[in-house]
């Protein structure tokens, strides 16, 4: 607040009515009668009346061309790399061992699938079935839909089935031993567990959700069948209800509180008002933004996709309480800036991540540690161009001081 | 994030936190992981929107509810209740989503989403001072309105005039009806824009979300979800 400006007599606010002079002093104003008056003027009654319709050009557009990468699975059997794009609406699939050379402009994509026919837009979790090698792919915020899409499906293809699910999905992580599903729902603070094959109107098997869960803006989801564990990422925007409660989002007695991002950890078969069975959170675990996170049951070790620090973050999988990461992999050698996605390949001992600053998928070394050079980068478009990150643009403002667009995303 | 509004005279910008129930409020030009210099947020505060506006002259902040807007003091700072709240049969208030206050002409233009069971989309016009259960001075709503749903919107208070962005039915990716609509207060009733930017191969808009003016050239700048990108047009006529 700049208290100069606060107290000034007299002031252009041009953000709301320029050509109006609003004399100020101390909370007083008046307007310029003569400008006044010729908006006055301009009105008239409108029953019968006919838009003017204005058809024509803008005269300057702001959008990145290049894709957003925000999720990435892989079949190490089948070198098969699916990334999701949020910018373009896509489903991108390489070859994992892609690796765009330095002054190529992009690596081109084996396929692509995109279009109003696919029920995908704004799309944040992807995950490929290891035997039929169906994708999987979840809408975030426009549109409630998860489709699945065969081996073969290219273009603006339709899906081969999709659930009508929750408003909100993220995360997406599969039992495949039970063949159950597993969805983060960030606006309901919640996880729903479907059948794997769950399509149309099905409801869910069982949802782990409440005032007692501490599901709190729920991103990343990843399962250890081996101990028989859920584990799930917040960014830490809490609603606050009764104690018991069903809680979930803006119910009619909750509020809404900001805590510390979290991991959060169920039982595998977890259902209803459920406590966590321990939480890694605190300032010394440098979560910011935990988004996709995958877990890696022989190392037992969680790797998080750390999305507003540029990090990788590595747990022992039994950490608690507010430990440091035994690994981290950040820096301006990396390249990775603002990972939503992760994905381990566990045959090849690599991690891929999706690094939605830099237009790119980069591999590390699942042992991975510091300030290091990937392995290899596929790139979706040119190196050394930020993208734009503009996501589900629901506004705009503008900053007359600076002159400068504001884009809320 | 659903809504931002730069507030020129304090230089700050608002935005709704929907997922935490909290205005928070930047100082302008702000970057990177910067604090907000104030939050509004708790049992008190109750926040139930996505979007709001603010009124820099009476210092105030509105924000749309569904059967209800609050208001609160723009320099509050913690859980702080409204100071008041239009609400109740009268007001016609039932999905009320957007909103943008005028403090010149004393005018809050109110935007509705369509439900499942009702109508279409509308815009409530109340008097910027209203509190209670009041009756809208005008609903614009109907066919020829075009209205389905209603995004961001802004006033122009020299003209008069009420901007809106109307992206069609939400579960449609390209909707075939979306335009941005420029009606003004005076209007009443089922009545189509006054203006119309359509969607379209002339203006490449495809779902128009966001609405902001620049008056100073005589701009509409409108972000577009389907595009992610945010588009400039030069609009004398309507300034």
């Amino acid at each position: 607040m700049t208290k100069a400006r606060r107290s000034g007599k007299i002031w252009l606010l041009s953000a709301v009515s320029v050509g109006l002079v609003a004399s100020l002093a101390y909370g007083s104003w008046e307007i310029s009668g003569l400008l006044y008056a010729r908006g006055q003027a301009a009105q008239g009654r409108s029953q019968d009346r006919k838009s003017i319709v204005i058809e024509r050009s803008p005269q300057r557009v702001i959008k990145d061309q290049y894709p957003s990468f925000s999720a990435v699975a892989i079949n190490a059997e089948e070198n098969m790399l699916v990334v999701t794009d949020e910018n373009l609406f896509q489903i991108l699939e390489y070859d994992r061992r892609d690796n765009t050379p330095p002054r190529a402009r992009l690596t081109e994509p084996k396929r692509i699938i995109s279009g109003p026919n696919t029920r995908a837009e704004m799309m944040c979790g992807v995950y490929i079935d290891p035997v039929t090698k169906e994708v999987y792919v979840l809408n975030n915020d426009t549109q409630n839909w998860l489709p699945v899409f065969s081996r073969d499906a290219r273009g603006n293809a339709t899906p081969s089935r999709y659930l009508a699910a929750p408003h909100g999905t993220f995360g997406i992580a599969m039992n495949e031993g039970t063949q159950e599903m597993f969805l983060t729902v960030q606006h309901q603070n919640s996880v729903v567990v479907y059948r794997k094959k769950a399509s149309g109107e099905e409801k869910p098997l069982r949802t782990i959700a409440g005032s007692d869960t501490q599901l709190e803006d729920p991103h990343g989801i990843a399962l250890d069948t081996k101990n028989k564990l859920i584990f799930v990422s917040n960014f830490g925007n809490a609603q606050v209800s009764l104690p018991g409660s069903r809680g979930g989002r803006r119910s009619a007695d909750s509020y809404g509180k900001f805590e510390l991002p979290s991991i959060t950890v169920y039982p595998l078969d977890a259902s209803g008002n459920v406590k966590p069975l321990w939480i890694i959170e605190g300032p010394q675990t440098m979560l910011n933004w935990p988004s996709h996170i995958a877990l890696h049951e022989e190392r037992q070790e969680l790797f998080v996709a750390n999305d507003a620090d540029d990090s990788i973050l590595v747990y022992r999988a039994g950490d608690k309480g507010n430990v440091a990461p035994i690994r981290m992999i950040k820096g301006p050698n990396t390249e990775i800036k603002n990972p939503p996605g992760i994905a381990l390949d566990v045959k090849n001992g690599e991690i891929s991540v999706a690094s939605m600053g830099t237009h790119s998928i980069l591999f590390f070394s699942v042992t991975a540690n510091g300030d290091v050079k990937p392995l290899r980068i596929i790139r979706g478009g040119p190196a050394n161009q930020a993208a734009l990150n503009i996501g589900n643009p629901g506004a705009v403002g503008y900053d007359t001081k600076r002159d400068q667009i504001l884009v809320p995303n | 994030m659903h809504d931002i509004r730069y507030d020129e005279l304090h230089d700050e910008f608002l935005v709704v936190n929907p997922f935490a129930d909290a205005i928070l409020t930047f100082r302008g030009g702000t970057s990177g992981q910067e604090d907000p210099v104030r939050i509004i947020q708790g049992p008190h505060a109750k926040i139930g929107g996505n979007r709001l506006d603010v009124d820099p002259i009476h210092n105030e902040i509105f924000v749309p509810d569904n059967n209800r807007i609050r208001v609160y003091p723009r320099e509050a700072n913690g859980d702080v209740a409204p100071i008041r709240i239009i609400e109740g049969p009268d007001t016609q208030l039932t999905r009320a989503q957007s909103l943008s206050v005028d403090p010149i002409n004393n005018i809050l233009v109110v935007g509705f989403n369509k439900q499942e069971d009702e109508p279409d989309g509308a815009i409530l016009i109340f008097n910027r001072t209203d509190n209670g259960n009041v009756k809208p001075r005008a609903v614009i709503r109907g066919p020829k309105s075009g209205i389905i749903r209603i995004n961001q919107m802004a006033v122009y208070p020299p003209k008069k005039l009420i901007v809106a962005t109307m992206p069609g039915l939400v579960d449609l990716m390209e909707p075939p009806n979306a335009f941005l609509g420029i009606w003004t207060y005076d209007d009443n009733g089922d009545i189509p824009p006054k203006w119309k930017i359509p969607i379209g191969p002339k203006t490449t808009l495809k779902k128009p979300f966001g609405v902001v003016l620049n008056p100073k050239n005589k701009e509409v700048i409108i972000s577009d979800m389907r595009l992610n990108g945010v588009l400039t047009f030069s609009v004398p006529e309507i300034f």
